[in-house]
């Protein structure tokens, strides 16, 4: 595909489990707050409204009474072969730190939205008006992430900055920062999950537990056949919610 | 001199390779390209210090610790206390929103007197003069409502009404206020708490528990940790409701049936315990066990309810066979069930030994009170203010001359909203002491601005649900941004005014009291290397070392207690059930079957503005929300996808789209709560409509509650 698949000795993961999320939307709110994403007033209009977290709601398509539904929280994948990476005419975007974090540099986007459309989870979103907050409420801003003008192009970032955070931690404890406890550095959805459904560590590392999640029977991933090769798995025992994480085909 | 062509193009070339030498084009065009970019309308972000301070969530009734993330001393986000029982790290949308609220738009700005339709701003000096007179002169005829279901202020807010002649201390309906009255009924003593914790089969009769019902997010927690990611879950939920809300989208099994059907369904599932030899001791067994026997055998609970035989016996086969099994009732939208289907629930519990069991129910001994002359909670929780309201509207009950109104927004919040409101009407003097320009203070003659938790000393004792007793502190860490007080020192300065003495001079030295007062509580300890439900489990409690509870509580941890109240007359409340809970026929007519959430906030806060995001277009859209129903009841009315609809109940009207959804029980409306705002701000006013207010209210046989749990529609 687009020949930026590259391996990284850290692979910073989430594991969602989707049997334990009730859809509340506190992960969403928890991003949004962390992440300085404006208050919206128009925010059903979900064409022009930015969440880098989004929860779906799934059906299995049946009548009454067997009817099911499932919620699916959605960050930014953070594919190991980013279709958003090869169609960026100027390197806003790129694969190219350890811990396989797809960047977004908002100073150098030019807002043409190559990656928006080349984005197979809609992860990304222009930013099509100014960001406002109500008079005062500018005093709450988070000063880990800087607010971004309109006209670019912003995602999830696995929150990047508590990374940051988590090895300089390291160092003053005098401990690796290459090589982090389990839960030294966790996004702020799934630290705020009321139901714990969401997980977070480097898969590559045996010492995390999310090392051992992803290889469960139950864990899928989306639109894996397009070999995009995401960072987040997804859990489920409920084989019609596996079933929809592709496009299968009704004869498959 | 002259210039000549050689000399001319000598002073180009030279300026040019001149210019290309020097800084200043460079520096301008990186100066340009800067200051295209450089608008200033974008916020930059704080710079400061870092830290982290805790504080409980007020604002969200789950009750959980917080941890504040402040820079330079001002709050920016609040998370989860992962030390705090009913948190354990996890956090409610409407909690995360404590921050963001200081800076609502609809915060009241500083108190407020009326004058003709709008407002005018007076000191707080006038407003406490205002008050004393008007209350003076009302002495006798002083009512007061509260939307703060764990908080001390109550006793400061109840003792002063009493102390200015009661025409009543009211709370606003809750789960806490159906489930005090089914306590009541039964002769128990205390608070029922449910030990989710514990628990390995859970039966949901309608409680939303992971949503709106008591302590959600530590409802979820306990869920989540039995059930690891991937592998064979530790324990099972059943959830039994008209539709698969939040709760049932993850619990191992929906039973669909009406809200109005709970208590034939938890009779029917007794049929199957009493035919499998269950018994009790508590008074009232051979009644309740006649009741039982008479009407709700497995056709009996069929016929009315649509229930399998089979599902119920396999409920019952699995509640009688676990090790720790536990049934939990509550109104699918947080309100409005009568006491009878808690007493139904409950009985069940009973039958099954689960009384003060670890993974059972214990029920809680309330806390010792501080502030002399207070109500206690029982007391009032007893209180029924649906029915008072509309006794005042209609002339039956008199109208009290004044009405002090705390955390509550009645004109919003309750059913039949157009009737509460012409009762509130009827009332000459009405304060309201809220934080946002709410529906309710919007119709009072003074609004004297509370000041958010962020900014105020207050506390969180047991909230509903908890299988704990807990207390955790509120505190204030910044100062008031507007114009506002707390609340409790307000009431205390009226009451020195009118020369009423309430022991206290602020609201700190109250809640100080009361934490020295826990300190002397035998078995209470803090909830720190130990939580209260490995207590609970077994594991010995920590010894309380009193002096540094205070400290204790500022860092953020809780203090706890788990045992029960002594029981001695709790019994089965037959005589009610026989009244109440019918196996009759199936309803004919369409259904409300509302819902509630925590993302679209509470009647007191309004849509918390960063929360809007998370309501999905299915909900919302535009300025329209949506109701739900599955296909054959669309076919059966008539209704298309997106049409737009009236439905109109207890004579309001309300506006919908329609929304094709599977998982709703055929010949019910589903309908979402917490939009339809008329006050507040540009988030929540005018969003959708508040299809609480269709909801006719009728009184419960047997209990005398008022009760809108299944209130009937129509659709045009």
């Amino acid at each position: 595909m687009s020949g930026h698949k590259m391996e990284f000795p850290i692979t910073w993961g989430m594991v969602i489990d989707i049997d334990k999320c009730t859809g509340c939307g506190a992960c969403m709110a928890s991003c949004q707050t962390e992440n300085n994403v404006e208050p919206q007033r128009e925010a059903s209009n979900k064409l022009r409204a930015t969440s880098w977290m989004l929860v779906y709601e799934l059906t299995n398509d049946k009548a009454f009474p067997n009817h099911d539904i499932a919620y699916l929280p959605r960050p930014c994948q953070q594919c190991g072969n980013p279709p958003c990476v090869s169609v960026c005419p100027v390197i806003a975007t790129d694969k190219n730190e350890n811990g396989g974090i797809v960047s977004q540099v908002y100073p150098r986007c030019i807002g043409c939205r190559y990656c928006v459309a080349a984005c197979p989870y809609h992860v990304r979103y222009f930013g099509w008006y100014d960001p406002i907050w109500p008079e005062g409420m500018e005093k709450t801003l988070s000063p880990m992430t800087s607010v971004r003008p309109r006209g670019v192009v912003e995602k999830c970032t696995f929150c990047h900055h508590r990374w940051t955070q988590a090895k300089d931690a390291a160092r003053v404890a005098g401990k690796d920062p290459d090589n982090l406890d389990d839960g030294a550095y966790v996004t702020s959805c799934v630290q705020n999950c009321p139901s714990g459904a969401l997980a977070f560590g480097d898969i590559k590392n045996p010492k995390h537990k999310v090392h051992e999640l992803v290889k469960s029977p139950y864990a899928f991933r989306l639109l894996e056949r397009l070999g995009t090769d995401t960072q987040v798995y997804y859990i489920s025992r409920r084989e019609w919610v596996r079933k929809l994480g592709d496009n299968y085909l009704k004869s498959e | 001199m002259g210039l000549d062509r050689r000399a001319f193009l000598g002073l180009v070339a030279g300026g040019t390779v001149g210019a290309m030498f020097t800084p200043i084009p460079w520096k301008l065009i990186d100066d340009a390209s800067i200051w295209t970019q450089n608008w200033p309308w974008i916020p930059r972000v704080p710079k400061g210090q870092v830290d982290y301070v805790a504080t409980t969530s007020k604002l969200c009734p789950a009750g959980e610790g917080l941890k504040i993330m402040r820079v330079a001393g001002n709050p920016i986000l609040a998370g989860g206390n992962p030390s705090h029982p009913l948190s354990c790290g996890g956090v409610s949308a409407l909690a995360r929103s404590e921050v963001y609220m200081l800076y609502s738009p609809a915060r009241i700005k500083s108190p407020m007197k009326r004058n003709g339709k709008t407002f005018a701003p007076i000191t707080w000096e006038q407003a406490l003069v205002e008050m004393a007179e008007k209350l003076g002169a009302a002495k006798g005829a002083v009512a007061s409502i509260s939307g703060d279901n764990t908080g001390t202020i109550n006793e400061v807010l109840t003792a002063l009404t009493a102390k200015l002649g009661s025409a009543g201390s009211f709370m606003m309906p809750s789960e806490a206020t159906t489930a005090a009255k089914a306590m009541k009924l039964m002769g128990a003593q205390g608070q029922a708490g449910y030990d989710f914790e514990n628990a390995d089969t859970v039966l949901v009769l309608g409680a939303d528990i992971f949503e709106t019902w008591g302590t959600s997010s530590r409802n979820r927690k306990a869920f989540g940790a039995n059930r690891p990611a991937g592998a064979k879950p530790a324990n099972s939920y059943v959830y039994v409701g008209p539709t698969r809300n939040n709760t049932a989208a993850v619990c191992d099994q929906w039973v669909p049936a009406a809200a109005a059907d709970l208590g034939v369904v938890a009779l029917g599932i007794a049929w199957h315990l009493l035919k499998a030899g269950a018994t009790s001791n508590a008074p009232g067994f051979d009644t309740f066990k006649a009741v039982v026997n008479g009407g709700f055998g497995p056709e009996d609970v069929k016929r009315a309810t649509g229930v399998a035989p089979e599902t119920l016996a396999a409920i019952a086969k699995a509640l009688a066979s676990a090790k720790a099994p536990l049934v939990v009732t509550g109104s699918p939208f947080g309100q409005g069930l009568g006491a009878a289907p808690v007493i139904a629930g409950m009985s069940l519990n009973m039958l099954l030994g689960r009384i003060n069991k670890p993974g059972g129910v214990y029920m809680l001994p309330e806390l010792p009170s501080v502030v002399p002359g207070a109500l206690t909670r029982a007391a009032m929780l007893d209180g029924d203010l649906p029915a008072f309201l509309k006794g005042v509207e209609s002339g039956k009950t008199p109208a009290p001359k004044a009405l002090l109104i705390y955390d509550a927004n009645p004109a919003y919040g309750l059913p039949e909203a157009a009737t509460m409101a012409k009762a509130l009407e009827k009332i000459p003097f009405k304060v309201s002491f809220s934080s946002f320009m709410d529906e309710t203070a919007a119709l009072c003659d003074l609004v004297l601005p509370n000041s958010l938790p962020l900014e105020r000393y207050d506390d969180v004792a047991t909230p509903y649900g908890s299988g704990f007793c807990v207390y955790s502190l509120v505190r204030p860490i910044q100062k008031p941004i507007c114009d506002t007080k707390t609340t409790g020192d307000v009431l205390l300065g009226l009451a020195r005014k009118l020369s009423i003495d309430l022991k206290f001079d602020n609201f700190q030295q109250v809640i100080k009291e009361k934490v020295a007062s826990l300190a002397k509580v035998s078995g209470g300890f803090v909830a720190k290397d130990v939580m209260p439900w490995q207590v609970a489990a077994g594991k010995p409690a920590p010894a309380l070392v009193g002096g540094d509870l205070w400290k204790a509580l500022e860092a953020g941890y809780a203090w706890t207690m788990v045992g029960q109240a002594a029981q001695t007359s709790m019994g089965f409340a037959a005589e009610v059930l026989a009244k109440a809970v019918k196996a009759g026929k199936p309803a004919t007519a369409t259904v409300l079957a509302p819902y509630a959430q925590l993302r679209t906030g509470t009647p007191v806060t309004g849509m918390p503005c960063q929360d809007l995001t998370t309501v999905p277009d299915t909900e919302l859209l535009g300025d329209t929300t949506f109701i739900r129903v599955n296909s054959e009841t669309a076919k059966a009315l008539g209704l298309k996808k997106g049409q737009m609809i009236k439905l109109s109940g207890a004579g309001v009207d309300c506006q919908a789209k329609v929304h094709i959804f599977e998982s709703v029980m055929p010949g019910m409306v589903s309908a979402p709560l917490g939009f339809g705002h008329t006050a507040f701000d540009y988030y929540s006013q005018g969003k959708g409509a508040n299809y609480l207010s269709l909801a006719a209210v009728v009184e419960e046989a047997g209990s005398g509650l008022s009760m809108w749990i299944a209130p009937e529609v129509k659709i045009a």
